[in-house]
């Protein structure tokens, strides 16, 4: 146990007065997790801010403008007025709205029947969501009115008479649109970028540290200490275990650096902490594992570094540490599953929607288990077919 | 002459490392896919949609119409819990949930609310609420109408349905027409439009800056003071690596565009101009990665430091999100770093179908960058090089 | 009294190549045994297993009466063992490395500070504790290197080629206090391949060969070995190679090689010099071989190894 430690110490020793390990694990991830936390401070939010143009004056074109300061709306749309279609082309184009409504003359009046000016909607390339939001605000406006149209026109096709139009245009007008839309609101905290992306880097920068570890014992071995160290009464299993903790206690220090630094300074909101103490654990464990079977694939130095590099970039692209799982396509985040990086990162997301415990970690644990396992089993086969002492 | 002997020399070294072209060339390439299928299809709505469970034509109708519905990129789910899983991580910007008894109560005359969960604050869900309610009222004008001929004439409900759905057809509805005002994008296209030339900008600087340990290696090696010890001037040494760094980084330039082009269908815009920014960039990188070359005392250090500081440097300039996303100070700051300007440069000549004319400020702003870099790194090189015992 | 280190029959194969090929030999207490081959003669090969870094295929280690293999065993403990290259943490500070060094060898904490200091004093690094290994000059990473090998005092200290690539000063000092480890009781297992290093330090010398031991005993017997014999220095121009062949398929001619650091010079062990001279001039006249001088010497250690392997040590 004493030497176990004495290996740990002496290596942890060694990586903390490399200069650039500090870089990588501890400053980097910081910075970039903080440069993302600025950059979507409040962009998290959707905002439509929409032009309208009232060419009507009526009450109809009142009525529209009404909805979309509405409370629903409140939050989402900011309306500003503008009294000419040339005043709100110029504001889309210029961006200060991201879309403008200009409701034409006549608007009011159509609504009792007669010939209809298309309502228009001024948008511009950048926001189609927007877009998307003012058009589909204004037809949900118009769908009564021109439900109340179908109605007398389908009456008149199922055979009421002609004459009595105006009759039924009037009862029609009377008629609700039976189905509507009802929102309701999920219970749980919505997922903050920073909840996110800060263990996410996290991970990305300490799976770095592979290449590193990998690259350490091959140098130990190029200058004779691993002899010296077999030389002494130390057995393999204390030497691996001995580099297998300074590994761990180095990746996880990695991680908890990120994870609570995005916490206290950037106010990201993770439901359960014991969850995101062993979600950080097994991608320490990972760590070690991934380690491992670099030193029993590669020969040298240079190889380690290598397909570390290679090994880390797949995974960390797969996983979903440089774009956000949840935005990709389902096939990209059933491929994320193939990973460890991609697991904890499903679990920091739900552990960042609040869901706590084992209903949040659990298949996380798993998953990063389990592909630590096949890590494992490789290296020690590998191990053994090329055993050599 | 001689400094061409040391151009092929470190071109040579670096085309035999396999790992270098894996960063070189199939790193970028999968990372323009991944992040390529990620960002297409921003302009809809994700919608969720949990079909009833008796479903009759009439909730068959609604599902259809939503899935049909252009602004909704649509996804069936089998539980409610999925959905509602699936919508708490942010997968989904609502989830409609088609009620069981919608066929009943329709033809019951009663009316009917459909569910639809969104997450209350932040994110997309309220402006997808409304999309949702446009299609939802359009179905709905037609049961109106179809009710309302049914209690007008007393035909049976599904035959004024139908009636209904012709009607639809023929009428004149109050329509709402979109018109785009504003063609002038401030972002690059989407898709791979989009992750291509970002990936481009963000690789051939850490590329180059990996260069850099290749450059501390030789100098470590005692190469270039066996180099220094032949009749070659320091000059014609940095001269020579200058240039061989500059190839490989219009190489991978090359590449990257050729695959851009060929398998992404990347449209690059005005050539001369494409040309142009490539060239500049490239002079960018190199000299950042001569200058890591110089500065460094191990390759070690470039290798752990040289990428986390090219994606922070994308970061700040707009390689991983558009700049006009971020706060106003934001964008001001990212555009210390050359990047910001090459990414602007690209989004003029591949959204708003610039020449060379329309990107010069950002060319002469690069090639200011350029200059700097690259005298800076000959300068602190060459100083290396003749004053440090051990290079 | 007991031997601190026995190895009998030790065979070890890599491939197709037999590295060493049945090496038995035996170190009492306070007793340097040198181990004298050239490179590629299997010396670090029999040191890799006596200290248990490689498992023999065949024969056994046992450092006073304990087997070793490459376990962890007891045995372990009793060995000092100190590699070729400068084996040391170079991020690392003088002390910082004695220390894990010793702790490896689970020294209680007490004891591990004061022989640490005791060694460091021993190899006169006090001055330097606190440095880091990459600011030391070569002769002191060199000293620092033995004394990693000492700080838990074993019982056997194994040297492999201590002295290889080091200046001729801190040469002196290595070879100083390897004759203090000798004194002091402790038992020394020592490899080189210079001849005098050998002759000054050990008590009892094993020449190796081609992975075999081909001789033993203390440098005065093995030199009694070639006693009726000379050793002809000469040193010439011409084909030395070919006449080196030549010399050695004389009658009386019992060892021919071409050395020197020019490689200007033949070196053979012959019977009754004075009689044979004039058989090898004519042989150099006949090669086209112009001889400038002849040197007749009385027989030493290199005598013994060109005596017994037909070959120079340094060739």
């Amino acid at each position: 146990m004493r030497v176990v430690l004495a290996i740990a110490a002496k290596d942890l020793r060694q990586r903390l007065r490399d200069r650039s390990a500090w870089v990588i694990v501890f400053l980097a991830p910081v910075l970039i997790s903080a440069l993302m936390a600025l950059a979507f401070n409040n962009n998290d939010e959707f905002r439509a801010n929409l032009g309208v143009v009232d060419l009507d004056r009526g009450p109809a074109a009142a009525g529209l403008t009404r909805v979309l300061k509405s409370p629903e709306l409140e939050g989402t749309v900011h309306v500003r007025s503008y009294d000419s279609e040339v005043a709100a082309r110029r504001a889309v184009d210029a961006g200060d709205v991201h879309a403008a409504i200009v409701v034409p003359k006549g608007f009011t009046e159509s609504l009792h029947g007669g010939g209809a000016e298309p309502v228009r909607v001024l948008d511009s390339v950048d926001y189609g969501l927007q877009a998307q939001l003012a058009e589909a605000v204004t037809e949900s406006y118009v769908a009564q009115v021109n439900a109340d149209r179908l109605s007398v026109a389908t009456a008149v096709a199922a055979g009421a008479q002609e004459t009595d139009v105006p009759e039924l245009a009037a009862k029609a007008a009377l008629l609700r649109l039976p189905e509507d839309v009802r929102a309701q609101g999920l219970p749980d905290d919505p997922l903050k970028v920073i909840s996110y992306f800060g263990p996410s880097m996290g991970m990305f920068f300490v799976l770095f540290t592979v290449g590193f570890g990998a690259r350490g014992y091959f140098i130990e071995q190029q200058q004779g200490t691993l002899d010296r160290i077999a030389a002494a009464p130390v057995g393999r299993g204390a030497l691996l275990i001995g580099k297998s903790v300074s590994t761990f206690v180095y990746s996880l220090a990695g991680l908890a650096t990120v994870t609570v630094v995005s916490w206290l300074a950037f106010d990201a909101s993770w439901a359960d902490p014991v969850g995101v103490a062993a979600l950080s654990v097994a991608m320490a464990v990972c760590v070690v594992c991934l380690t491992a079977l670099v030193i029993a694939l590669v020969r040298t130095e240079q190889q380690a570094q290598g397909l570390a590099s290679i090994l880390v970039f797949a995974l960390v692209l797969l996983g979903g540490n440089f774009v956000f799982a949840s935005g990709t396509t389902p096939a990209i985040r059933t491929l994320a599953l193939f990973t460890p990086n991609g697991w904890a990162l499903r679990g920091f997301t739900d552990l960042g929607t609040g869901v706590r415990g084992w209903e949040a970690v659990g298949a996380p644990l798993l998953g990063i288990a389990a592909f630590s396992l096949v890590v494992v089993a490789v290296t020690a086969l590998l191990l053994r077919v090329r055993r050599t002492p | 002459m001689t400094a061409l002997a040391v151009t092929g020399a470190t071109l040579a070294r670096v085309l035999r490392d396999r790992t270098a072209l894996f960063f070189m060339v199939l790193l970028p390439v999968a990372i323009i896919v991944v992040i390529g299928v990620t960002v297409s299809g921003f302009d809809q709505f994700r919608i969720g949609l949990v079909p009833a469970a008796q479903a009759g034509p009439v909730a068959r109708e609604l599902t259809s119409d939503l899935q049909e519905a252009p602004g909704l990129r649509t996804r069936t789910y089998d539980t409610p819990d999925d959905a509602r899983t699936a919508l708490r991580r942010a997968e989904l910007d609502a989830v409609v949930m088609v009620p069981n008894g919608l066929d009943a109560d329709v033809r019951a005359g009663r009316s009917v609310s459909v569910p639809v969960l969104v997450e209350p604050s932040g994110s997309a869900g309220h402006g997808a609420v409304s999309s949702v309610s446009a299609v939802v009222a359009e179905h709905a004008a037609r049961l109106q109408a179809a009710r309302f001929a049914s209690d007008e004439t007393g035909g049976p409900f599904d035959d004024t349905l139908a009636l209904a759905r012709t009607a639809e057809r023929t009428a004149s509805p109050i329509v709402v027409r979109s018109e785009t005002v504003n063609g002038q994008s401030d972002f690059l296209p989407l898709g791979y439009s989009y992750s291509t030339p970002t990936m481009l900008v963000l690789f051939v600087f850490i590329n180059a800056l990996a260069g850099g340990a290749a450059i501390v290696q030789t100098r470590r090696t005692g190469v270039y003071a066996r180099a220094l010890a032949a009749p070659v001037a320091a000059r014609t040494l940095v001269f020579g690596e200058t240039i061989a760094y500059l190839l490989l980084a219009v190489l991978q330039s090359l590449l990257i565009v050729g695959i851009g082009a060929l398998a992404f269908d990347v449209a690059w815009g005005d050539p001369l101009a494409a040309g142009a920014l490539v060239t500049v960039w490239a002079l960018v990188g190199t000299g950042a990665g001569v200058l890591a070359g110089a500065l460094f005392r191990t390759p070690e250090q470039v290798h752990a430091i040289g990428p986390a500081l090219g994606i922070g440097l994308g970061m700040l300039g707009g390689c991983m999100w558009p700049l006009a996303l971020v706060p106003d100070w934001l964008r001001s700051a990212g555009h210390a770093v050359p990047h910001a300007w090459a990414v602007d440069a690209w989004t003029t000549l591949l959204s708003r179908d610039g020449d060379l004319a329309a990107i010069l400020r950002d060319l002469g702003v690069l090639a200011a960058f350029a200059t700097a870099l690259l005298t800076l790194a000959s300068l602190s090189l060459r100083h290396r090089l003749t004053t440090s015992a051990g290079a | 009294m007991k031997n601190v280190l026995e190895c009998s029959h030790l065979v070890r194969r890599f491939g197709e190549r037999t590295a060493v090929d049945d090496v038995s030999l035996s170190i009492a207490p306070g007793e340097t045994y040198g181990l004298l081959g050239p490179n590629g003669a299997g010396k670090t090969t029999t040191i890799r297993m006596v200290c248990g870094l490689l498992r023999p295929d065949a024969g056994t280690v046992h450092v006073a009466g304990l087997p070793v293999n490459t376990a962890a065993g007891p045995a372990k403990q009793l060995i000092g063992f100190v590699p070729q290259d400068v084996a040391l943490y170079p991020d690392l500070s003088v002390r910082e490395n004695l220390r894990f060094f010793g702790r490896l060898y689970r020294l209680p904490r007490r004891r591990l500070e004061r022989r640490v200091d005791e060694v460091l004093h021993l190899i006169d690094l006090g001055g330097r504790a606190r440095d880091r290994v990459d600011s030391l000059s070569g002769g002191m990473r060199r000293r620092l290197n033995i004394g990693a090998g000492l700080v838990h005092s074993p019982t056997l200290l194994v040297l492999d080629e201590p002295t290889v690539g080091v200046d001729p000063q801190s040469r002196h000092a290595i070879l100083e206090s390897v004759t203090r480890f000798g004194e002091e009781g402790m038992a020394v297992l020592y490899t080189t391949h210079y001849m005098e290093e050998a002759e000054r330090l050990c008590d009892r010398v094993g020449i190796i060969d081609r992975g075999g031991l081909v001789a033993e005993g203390t440098p005065r017997e093995l030199v009694a070995l070639v006693a009726e014999r000379d050793r002809v220095r000469l040193t010439a121009v011409g084909g030395l190679t070919a006449y080196a062949d030549a010399c050695r398929r004389l009658a009386r001619v019992e060892g021919a090689a071409r050395s020197g650091d020019k490689g200007d010079v033949v070196e053979l062990v012959v019977k009754d010099a004075r009689s044979l001279l004039p058989d090898l001039l004519d042989l150099a006249h006949a090669l086209d071989v112009g001889i400038r001088s002849v040197e007749i010497d009385e027989p030493d250690l290199e005598a013994v190894f060109l005596h017994l392997t037909g070959t120079a040590l340094r060739e």
